[in-house]
């Protein structure tokens, strides 16, 4: 009899812990039909455009889903999506240098016929010409594979009266006169206030701040054919600029990201950096800044050639696996004409349409008061190289720039190492 | 015919329990094995294929066949020499100073906080905070102008150190939080193998005069020899896949000081999407893992 | 000897010294582990301003819930706690059925040479780097539409979690005398009968303290659910603070109420349990 008992009483637990697996897994597996999936970034960008997709629910009374993730991972989970053609998302926001990848490898559908269906060749030319050369593959000759959403670009952040002290008035001209006056003032400050702060984590940070210097001294990172160019008298000269520019930066910028930069110019302790506009709203915000009103915004200062930020835009795309391609396209319309351009300048991203960089309503307030610079800033612009396999090579670049930051490795031997590296990759 | 139907389910019931019985040493294995091949089997076979090919992103399915290319490019790629080199070094150092710490503190004072549980849990914390967020909390102390252990560092008339910043120190600090971490782990199993101790003969040696030295040597140690293993297997099998901190404390910098073997790894199969050559260098990582891990198990015997 | 004697002398610190010492070691101990959290709760209360204050800010004068608010109304940190919550809890659940089972059968039965094979392999699994695991086992979960589900969550971490809990529960149950079964069947209990009404009460201390550590993986385990989860049905806490770290800037504030909203249970629950953390750790694991 126990014996029984004890054979039922297991049988139950059996059925239980069946049940009860089952039931989990019907509870998480359940279907969720939506009608477009968006793969944004976290940051504002992707918040803005989340904002945006919830108003579009509502005014078209469908079901968008957002998948949010950070930075780096939403490149793996669209490239992953892409190359095993999920489809699980219909729209991917991406940095405008993965564009060549995403293009290259056929995961982005071609704009072309749901414009003519539209009764049009493409966008209208109230984007900015640099905003919508990006969106197109090869770089602006190519068909159009996106849609520009948010405008940035680099700019100079500086504070106008400690520069005034050291008599630059006005904007600074040219990287001399920056690492002249920062010297100075980080000579003063007595390791508590630099002229200069630098952005120079390994990687991608190292290579966006060390490109707009490279580009002001008349670098080309690739010749016409595509090959690496970095054994160049104008390459030796910004890889100077710049190790003079670190010398002048607090200590530790080594591991600096964008952040840090921010953080420095928020708490008054660096005079100038080249950031994202993104800081701005974080400088005019007296919770988080003690420069409120203080920081002065400028194009990127001049070398031997005219300075040159680099942009860096995210731009909307659709994947070639979407099941919902013409209602992506309908959204994607929606999302970038004047009044939502507009609409997600409110939410802090920056535009890509002059009416919206000009209109009298946005400029006349305090946190859009760089809108003028911004748009010079783009206009004068330049795209990181477009080559599918940017990411590797900026990666290359990146650890060759951060030995010689870290001063283990001469200017000439980052220089020759890194084309070396590059020569290796493009080649393979 | 109801009694024909309770005694048919008499009967069934009783056939499943001689039948469960019968395969019980199976049965009891079965669910473990199931999730651990079908977790396993997948994704091993798709590593040892990838590792073969040129892996091709625009269509993965019409890769390239190619060989030992992977394989040969892992002999002469600088980085991966360099990443094998620096996991080496972080497992080595951050492993041993746990074991110092952990094993030196759980001697010091087994005998005095059998009793203070309270203690024992507060010196776990660090092994239950998120790592990512450990890692976060340590960038912001290790922070050169703004973090509060130069500040402190200045306070005593230390001079102050750039810390993850720096080409020297960026390791070190990556230790320094990782030893942070899990420290109390080494110490809660040691502290554990201490308390199932028998005391017998430690006053018989007493009776004996032995020294301290040579009680640990002859006694404590035989002891904790097996907890000591199967902890030092744990902590070595993780700190050689170390991420988490690398990512977020000085995301492999600066000039590749950091760069582990798993945050390099990652860097090929998502940032170039290189998943061939990722996949062979991790074949290779599971191939020293596996010889050193059955090297140790051999070596202390606790392999049964 | 002669040198024993010696050797004594020099070594052996009398008792009160000894206490003394411990003391002193613990006291710096218990500063050294708290003083990072401490930090993190501190830092959690401040504006970004004041945390990045130089010199810093110890006593806080100007507390504020900001960033509580930030995470946990503006944010869905709740949800993301939720999410981590059902999955460590069914995690747990399932690790700890499959890997006890499978640890009694490994201390208790014969399986000639296959033995040693079977517990090096499930030790083995282990040892796989997760890095490259991940994209198979995207490309799985998306064969079977589990991408974005909590479910497929619960069966990788179970996966994790059981060399671990094999492993342990193995050394435990050796550790437990056989004649208890014997006397069990003999009253007329099954093999199984035996093991759930005998041998798994006297494991509970083991059971506990193994738990812990499950608990521990699956409530913080991040690269995984990376590329896993996809929103906010299934996204976990680590996802959430990791999605706090956006490409232009640190959202530091959120990340430190988060993260330390994210250990309370955790430790709350170690504490719950905390007097069988030791003991079932020791008992079983000696013979290893």
């Amino acid at each position: 009899m126990r014996a029984r008992d004890g054979v039922l009483r297991q049988r139950r637990t059996y059925v239980g812990l069946v049940a009860g697996v089952a039931t989990a897994i019907g509870m998480t597996a359940a279907a969720w039909a939506a009608d477009l999936t968006l793969a944004v970034p976290v940051g504002s960008e992707g918040d803005g455009l989340r904002a945006a997709a919830a108003d579009y629910e509502k005014l078209k009374n469908i079901k968008v889903e957002i998948v949010q993730a950070p930075y780096a991972n939403l490149f793996e989970k669209a490239a992953n999506a892409g190359a095993q053609k999920t489809g699980d998302f219909d729209i991917v926001l991406m940095d405008d240098p993965w564009l060549p990848f995403f293009a290259e490898n056929g995961y982005l559908e071609p704009l072309g016929s749901y414009f003519k269906a539209m009764g049009t060749d493409g966008p209208d030319s109230d984007f900015l010409a640099k905003s919508l050369a990006l969106c197109r593959n090869p770089y602006n000759t190519g068909p159009y594979v996106c849609l520009p959403y948010v405008g940035n670009a680099q700019m100079f952040f500086y504070d106008p009266d400690q520069f005034a002290k050291h008599g630059v008035t006005g904007t600074p001209k040219t990287w001399d006169d920056v690492i002249k006056v920062a010297g100075e003032i980080t000579k003063e400050g007595g390791g508590n206030n630099f002229g200069y702060v630098m952005r120079a984590a390994e990687g991608n940070p190292v290579v966006a701040d060390f490109m707009p210097i490279f580009w002001s001294y008349g670098g080309q990172l690739f010749d016409k054919d595509r090959k690496p160019n970095l054994l160049t008298p104008e390459a030796k000269q910004a890889m100077d600029v710049f190790l003079k520019l670190k010398e002048v930066s607090p200590p530790g910028v080594e591991s600096f990201n964008a952040d840090e930069v921010g953080t420095y110019m928020a708490q008054g302790q660096a005079a100038s950096s080249i950031n994202w506009p993104n800081w701005v709203g974080t400088f005019e915000d007296p919770n988080q800044s003690k420069v409120v009103g203080k920081i002065a915004y400028s194009p990127i200062p001049s070398g031997t050639h005219a300075g040159s930020s680099e942009i860096g835009h995210w731009l909307m795309g659709i994947t070639s696996a979407s099941k919902h391609k013409q209602a992506a396209f309908d959204f994607m319309v929606w999302a970038t004409s004047p009044e939502q351009i507009k609409q997600s300048a409110l939410r802090g991203n920056p535009p890509v349409r002059f009416s919206v960089f000009t209109d009298p309503e946005l400029t006349s307030q305090k946190q859009f008061r760089h809108f003028p610079i911004l748009m010079n800033a783009i206009n004068f612009s330049t795209p990181r190289p477009r080559h599918p396999k940017w990411p590797e090579i900026e990666n290359a670049f990146g650890a060759e720039l951060s030995k010689a930051v870290a001063g283990q490795e001469t200017a000439d031997q980052a220089l020759q190492n890194a084309q070396k590296a590059i020569e290796a990759i493009v080649s393979r | 015919m109801a009694t024909s139907s309770v005694r048919d389910a008499a009967s069934t019931a009783l056939r499943l329990e001689v039948w469960v019985e019968r395969n019980l040493r199976y049965l009891l294995l079965a669910p473990t094995v199931i999730i651990l091949l079908g977790l396993t089997v997948f994704p091993t076979v798709y590593m040892y294929i990838v590792a073969f090919q040129k892996f091709d992103p625009s269509n993965p399915a019409a890769s390239q066949w190619i060989g030992f290319d992977n394989f040969a490019r892992l002999l002469s790629d600088d980085k991966f020499h360099n990443a094998l080199y620096r996991t080496f070094e972080f497992t080595f150092f951050a492993v041993s100073i746990e074991f110092a710490l952990g094993l030196g503190f759980a001697l010091l004072v087994d005998k005095h906080i059998r009793n203070l549980n309270f203690i024992k849990t507060v010196l776990l914390i660090p092994m239950m905070l998120p790592p990512i967020c450990v890692a976060i909390v340590w960038k912001l102390m290790y922070a050169p102008q703004f973090g509060v252990i130069n500040d402190i560092f200045k306070r005593v008339g230390l001079h102050p150190l750039q810390w993850a910043s720096g080409y020297d120190t960026a390791m070190l600090s990556v230790i320094i939080a990782d030893v942070w971490e899990w420290t109390p782990f080494v110490f809660l199993m040691c502290l554990a193998g201490l308390a199932s101790m028998p005391t017998e003969p430690f006053e018989a040696a007493d009776l004996d005069g032995a020294s301290s030295w040579q009680k640990f040597r002859d006694l404590t140690w035989p002891f904790l020899r097996p907890i000591v293993s199967i902890t030092l297997l744990l902590r070595i099998m993780d700190a050689f896949r170390l991420f988490d901190q690398v990512y977020v404390l000085t995301l492999g910098g600066p000039a590749a000081a950091t760069e582990t073997l798993s945050y390099y790894i990652y860097k090929v199969a998502f940032r170039f999407f290189d998943i061939g050559y990722a996949a062979a260098i991790s074949i290779f990582m599971l191939i020293v893992t596996l010889m050193f891990s059955t090297w140790l198990l051999k070596r202390m015997q606790i392999a049964d | 000897m002669a040198g024993t004697t010696t050797e004594s002398q020099e070594s052996g610190l009398k008792p009160q010294h000894q206490r003394w010492l411990a003391a002193i070691a613990l006291v710096f101990a218990v500063a050294y582990t708290l003083f990072p959290v401490l930090w993190l709760l501190n830092n959690s209360f401040k504006t970004r301003l004041d945390m990045f204050s130089s010199p810093p800010i110890y006593i806080n004068g100007n507390p504020t819930l900001f960033n509580y608010i930030q995470a946990f109304v503006e944010r869905p940190f709740l949800q993301y706690m939720l999410n981590s919550a059902i999955v460590a809890i069914c995690t747990t659940l399932l690790s700890l059925t499959a890997g006890t089972l499978a640890g009694y059968a490994l201390a208790r039965y014969d399986y000639g040479r296959a033995k040693k094979h079977i517990s090096m392999w499930i030790l083995s699994t282990r040892m796989m780097p997760p890095i490259v695991s991940i994209i198979p086992l995207y490309i799985m979960f998306s064969y079977f539409s589990l991408l974005d589900t909590k479910t497929a969550l619960v069966v990788a971490y179970s996966g994790f979690n059981l060399p671990f809990v094999v492993w342990m529960m193995k050394s435990y149950f050796a550790e437990i005398p056989r004649d208890l079964e014997e006397s069990a069947q003999v009253d007329g209990d099954t093999n199984l009968g035996a093991l759930f009404r005998v041998i798994l009460p006297l494991a509970a201390p083991g059971l506990a303290a193994t738990s812990i550590f499950c608990l521990i993986l699956s409530w913080n385990e991040f690269l995984l659910a990376l590329i896993v989860t996809n929103t906010d049905r299934a996204n976990t806490l680590p996802i959430g603070i990791a999605g706090r770290i956006t490409q232009y800037k640190v959202e530091w504030g959120e990340i430190s109420a988060s993260g330390f909203a994210a250990c309370v249970p955790i430790v709350l629950f170690a504490f719950v349990v905390q007097r069988h953390l030791v003991r079932g750790l020791s008992f079983g694991a000696v013979k290893g």
